[in-house]
């Protein structure tokens, strides 16, 4: 296979997963939408405030890694911003953290005594987020490795790119989920 | 990929990237899960016949769970019917099938060196094989394997109290099913992303031969149904061990009230089934392909109606994924929602009438051969008759309320679904042995499993039905609690008669399969004198497929018996003569 | 002992196996044939195989049909299920048609086509025309069947709720059903899981004024001709209660109420007399439940309004049974 073609495949084995992953979302949202209209007991919670600054967060990472290709081709080091991106992210984690706390605190629970199906898909769908976004700060780790080195350039960052497809997934599967778990 | 590493054994033989060796390491490991399997239907078919006589095959399995006591009692009986679900379903059938043949047919049949990626596809090998370990784990556990069911639905997978099976049993099958999930869909990433791109010159999605088709919207199916699956068995999870109510409310177990309030099993068979009836075409849609294929090539003639096969395929595919209500017509659900299931599982009868009516079509006039490959490509067409009628009778709602959950939907998925897809199986196994091990499978032997399975599991299934018009629900450790079951001992015993006649004639197809691997007679390059890509490649195994250039393709893989022709196949390779124009 | 003689007798007869093949092998090395090759002698016999053993399937499925049709259920003996029977005929018949004409043509086709060498097949690789009609025509068949089956469907499921009918719940647990009367007021009391103890099976609260004149059965008695309706609770995992004399069938679901409403038509002491004295209408299990599946059984009796008003008579209430009674 040539380079091209290579690059073409890897990209698109990433996209499919994508979508596999986005099945998982859906099913998993679709089971919140159907219990809450079942449910007898459902208790309505509220988003702590914590969700709100890892939204900003990760929007931020988000768009700062429009900021490699122009820099790449500037011949420019990118070590620097992939490096922020990756703090960005371990910031994230951390609020979504923060966040249960504050949601324990307030009396939701994800599981026993006093804890309510509404609850428990809050916590599910927020864990399963950050167990894939790990994913992603496994390979924002490789790649900060890899630009401090400067084995990337404007003709060679698949690796960069694939993490960057990946995050920007995951920040828009977050904003749904915020969306869907504030407003709905 | 087309420089060769240096291999030894262990890069040939258990790590391997080439796609054919990994195809032939799912099939093995498929065949071993189906012998399993199938000891297992051999054992309760014999309580079925005999109840309460414990039989040597019984003695045969392994396990901690069985030492406690003598004979099999409806615990256990339970568990060998949800682990013979599990391993034929997930094991045989998915990973059996469509790993074998997507990983060996895909590269070999569109042109290409191999997978898109060897690693992933050699992950998700690994990934399949460590399931299996968990789930063949399971057995060895005091308590025993699941027991609730192949469709495992809470509460009564998620309480242990309800049933030994799940406690450990339970978690061990759900670990397992996440594996081979995981393995599935890394499986089905590469097959998609190979069909593709990798395809090689002159092979348009109109040339390709409909086993890559079929395999190609297995596998899109898969991507899309088993993350539901996952999903589903995460919140069992949760359910199970962290206390979460997703599937359970107002429950008394063993004499205590439980905690969990608000959460709906009902929640669970929706994500199930959601997964669950793509599951049968991913199961149905390979081995229809490998038949498409088997029966064109041996009735020297092309497949009839390519597009409207292809079509029908794409059709059965989509509504495949809006019809799984009606595996949940009795639940209560609303009967306006049981109208439209209805509807739409209806509707999948047209898409397969035309299947049927296609191969119908490409016999006729044909110059058949009956090599042991056609016969149980024959077989499928056959049991996909007489199987898929019975669906109309059970996807019709009104109908469900009386045969729902009888052994007449056992008959019938067993038909359909079973015999369908293994004849598929095996038609594959035998057609394409000679490319696989460039050895020959023993044609009269092929003809003997062919009659004594095709006979045996007629004799099996068929009555099945009877069963169920009586009323029978399936799942029964014994018919003896209730009189009016008392005149139906008469057919278990027949129907066990079979299943035990039809066991022994798979010995003679596994004595086959492995004689052959290594004392076979020497295949030649295309004895099957077939058009497609994968008998232009040399009769040893080599990596990367074809020795020099990628061929390079002119034309469907159809063209048997074309008139104009000296021979009556030319290979896709084979250039369009001046003024020849395309099928 | 026994083992060690099945695991000998296994490997005699793998060698003898493969001894035999190398033999058939080795004489048609000799007579310079590919022993693997489809002959037209192969064709000939596996054709002719096709049409014995094809045709014999069919008259085995014949066979069963008449030896074993007294087994069948005996007909429906509720309103609505005569009508699903009259579509399971025709449904039936439908399909018995389809698959008496595809399989003799399949098999037909097998023997007529089985090949030879000097012959070449017709290249005949698509028609419109032909493609066209094989769809349009189960289209019209199956609309039409989807119609009627919708019909009968929402008439099985929509009940009217009249005057007359008798609320009726039934309880399922591992592994027995429990009913339970809706008494003179014919409104059933409420009931909760949290309530269930010692002598209150089913959890019914007592300070619901409908409860008071409920009553417990261990069997179920209805009056012929008269509309019933099933409300069905679970207290442990999902069962579905099978009636299926009546062509009844419900899932019964813990944390839900579902509910099922039909009009038996037959008396039991008039099946009886059609089906033998041992007849009994049946209450089954039809979920997977646990390890007593299998015996997990209700007993219905049909009669007539007065036989009925006397057993109902003779029933405690709930009040009776489970305030004043120590």
């Amino acid at each position: 296979m040539d380079i091209a073609l290579r690059n073409t495949v890897k990209k698109q084995l990433l996209w499919v997963a994508l979508v596999s992953i986005s099945m998982f979302f859906a099913s998993m949202l679709s089971a919140f939408i159907v219990e809450k209209a079942d449910v007898v007991n459902w208790k309505v919670f509220i988003l702590p405030d914590q969700f709100e600054i890892s939204t900003v967060i990760i929007l931020v990472s988000s768009f700062l890694l429009f900021f490699i290709k122009p820099l790449l081709k500037r011949g420019k080091s990118i070590f620097g911003l992939v490096f922020i991106v990756l703090i960005l992210g371990i910031l994230f984690s951390y609020f979504q953290i923060k966040g249960w706390q504050q949601l324990t605190n307030e009396g939701v629970y994800l599981t026993g005594i006093g804890s309510n199906v509404a609850g428990s898909f809050l916590y599910i769908l927020t864990l399963t987020h950050l167990l894939h976004l790990v994913g992603g700060l496994v390979g924002l780790c490789i790649s900060t490795i890899k630009s401090k080195q400067n084995l990337y350039s404007i003709n060679n960052y698949l690796g960069l790119e694939l993490t960057s497809i990946y995050w920007h997934f995951l920040t828009i599967l977050w904003i749904i989920l915020f969306t869907f778990l504030k407003f709905y | 990929m087309s420089e060769h590493h240096k291999e030894n054994f262990i890069t040939k033989y258990v790590f391997t990237q080439d796609h054919k060796m990994i195809a032939k390491q799912f099939l093995i490991t498929g065949m071993f899960m189906a012998v399993v399997g199938m000891l297992m239907s051999a054992i309760f078919r014999v309580q079925l016949a005999n109840p309460g006589e414990s039989s040597i095959l019984y003695n045969l399995l392994p396990g901690a769970w069985l030492n406690d006591s003598g004979g099999l009692n409806p615990d256990k009986y339970l568990a060998l019917v949800t682990m013979h679900g599990t391993i034929l379903v997930f094991w045989v059938l998915t990973a059996g099938l469509s790993g074998t043949f997507a990983n060996f047919l895909i590269p070999l049949q569109i042109g290409a060196r191999d997978m898109a990626s060897g690693f992933l596809n050699m992950l998700s090998y690994w990934f399949f094989f460590i399931a299996t370990v968990v789930l063949l784990s399971s057995l060895f556990v005091e308590t025993g394997p699941a027991s609730g069911g192949w469709t495992i639905y809470p509460p009564l997978s998620a309480l242990p109290q309800a049933i030994p099976g799940s406690g450990t049993g339970m978690t061990l099958w759900l670990i397992s099913i996440t594996l081979f999930v995981v393995g599935s869909l890394l499986g089905g990433l590469n097959y998609i992303v190979t069909i593709l791109n990798l395809r090689t010159i002159g092979m348009t999605m109109q040339r390709l031969p409909l086993t890559v088709w079929a395999l190609l919207i297995t596998a899109i199916l898969g991507v899309l149904s088993f993350p539901v699956l996952l999903s589903c068995g995460l919140l069992l999870i949760f359910d199970r061990s962290f206390g979460t109510s997703f599937y359970l409310s107002d429950i008394i177990i063993g004499g205590e009230a439980l905690h969990n309030e608000g959460g709906s099993p009902i929640l669970f068979e929706h994500l199930f089934w959601f997964l669950g009836h793509p599951e049968v075409y991913i199961i149905l849609l390979p081995a229809l392909g490998i038949v498409s294929e088997v029966i064109a090539v041996n009735s020297r003639k092309p497949i009839f109606g390519y597009k409207a096969m292809v079509g029908a395929l794409l059709l059965i595919a989509f509504l495949s994924f809006i019809v799984w209500g009606h595996h949940m017509f009795m639940t209560g659900m609303n009967p306006f929602l049981g109208s439209v299931f209805t509807f739409t599982t209806l509707l999948i009868a047209i898409p397969s009438a035309v299947k049927v009516f296609n191969y119908l079509a490409t016999l006729w006039r044909g110059n058949i051969r009956f090599t042991p490959a056609m016969l149980f490509a024959i077989g499928t067409v056959s049991a996909f008759i007489t199987g898929g009628l019975t669906g109309i009778i059970l996807g019709d709602s009104a109908l469900d309320i009386n045969v729902h959950d009888t052994y007449f939907v056992v008959g019938h998925f067993h038909i359909v679904m079973g015999l369908s897809a293994i004849y598929g199986m095996f038609a594959g196994v035998y057609h394409w042995f000679p490319k696989m091990y460039g050895r020959m499978m023993n044609k009269n032997l092929g003809y003997l499993h062919f009659w004594g399975t095709f006979i045996c599991a007629y004799g099996v299934f068929f009555p099945m039905h009877f069963l169920g018009l009586a009323g029978l629900p399936r799942r029964y450790y014994s018919n003896s609690a209730f009189p009016m079951f008392d005149g139906l001992s008469d057919i278990n015993e027949l129907i066990t008669f079979f299943a035990l006649a039809g066991a022994i004639f798979q010995v003679f197809f596994l004595f086959n399969f492995f004689y052959s691997i290594f004392k076979g007679t020497k295949a030649t390059q295309n004895p099957w004198k077939s058009n497609t890509l994968e008998w232009t490649t040399p009769v040893e195994r080599i990596h990367g497929n074809w020795p020099g250039e990628l061929p390079v393709v002119t034309r469907w893989a159809y063209d048997y018996s074309k008139p104009g022709a000296d021979e009556d196949f030319i290979l896709q390779t084979e250039p369009l003569k001046e003024g020849e124009i395309e099928h | 002992m026994t083992n060690i003689l099945i695991v000998v007798v296994v490997i005699l007869l793998v060698a003898t196996l493969v001894q035999i093949l190398r033999v058939s092998e080795l004489l048609s090395e000799i007579k310079n044939k590919d022993v693997n090759e489809v002959t037209d002698k192969d064709n000939n016999t596996q054709g002719i195989l096709f049409l014995i053993v094809g045709f014999g399937f069919l008259i085995f499925v014949v066979w069963q049909m008449v030896t074993w049709n007294h087994l069948l259920l005996p007909p429906a003996s509720s309103v609505h299920g005569t009508q699903i029977d009259f579509l399971m005929k025709i449904s039936m018949g439908l399909i018995l048609v389809v698959f008496f004409v595809l399989s003799p043509i399949l098999f037909y086709f097998l023997y007529k086509y089985r090949g030879k060498k000097s012959n070449k097949a017709y290249f005949f690789s698509h028609n419109n025309k032909l493609e066209v009609l094989w769809t349009v025509i189960p289209t019209i068949i199956l609309t039409a069947l989807i119609i009627f089956g919708l019909k009968t469907w929402d008439k099985a499921m929509n009940v009217e709720l009249t005057e007359s009918t008798t609320i009726i719940e039934v309880y399922g647990q591992q592994f027995n059903w429990t009913a339970r009367y809706s008494g003179l007021d014919n409104n059933l009391g409420k009931a909760n899981f949290k309530l269930v103890k010692g002598r209150n099976t089913l959890g019914v609260d007592m300070l619901d004024a409908n409860a008071a004149d409920d009553k417990m059965a261990r069997e179920v008695h209805l009056v012929i001709d008269q509309p019933v309706l099933l409300k069905f609770r679970s207290q442990d995992v999902i069962h579905s209660a099978f009636l299926p004399h009546f062509r009844v069938q419900m899932n019964c679901v813990p944390g839900m109420t579902t509910q099922f409403g039909f009009t038996p038509t037959k008396t039991t002491a008039q099946m009886k007399e059609s089906e033998g004295e041992d007849f009994e209408y049946i209450l089954l299990c039809n979920k997977i439940c646990g390890a007593s599946h299998y015996n997990m059984q209700l007993k219905f009796i049909v009669e007539t309004q007065e036989e009925y008003d006397l057993w109902l008579a003779s029933q405690e209430n709930l009040e009776t049974k489970l305030l004043t009674q120590k």
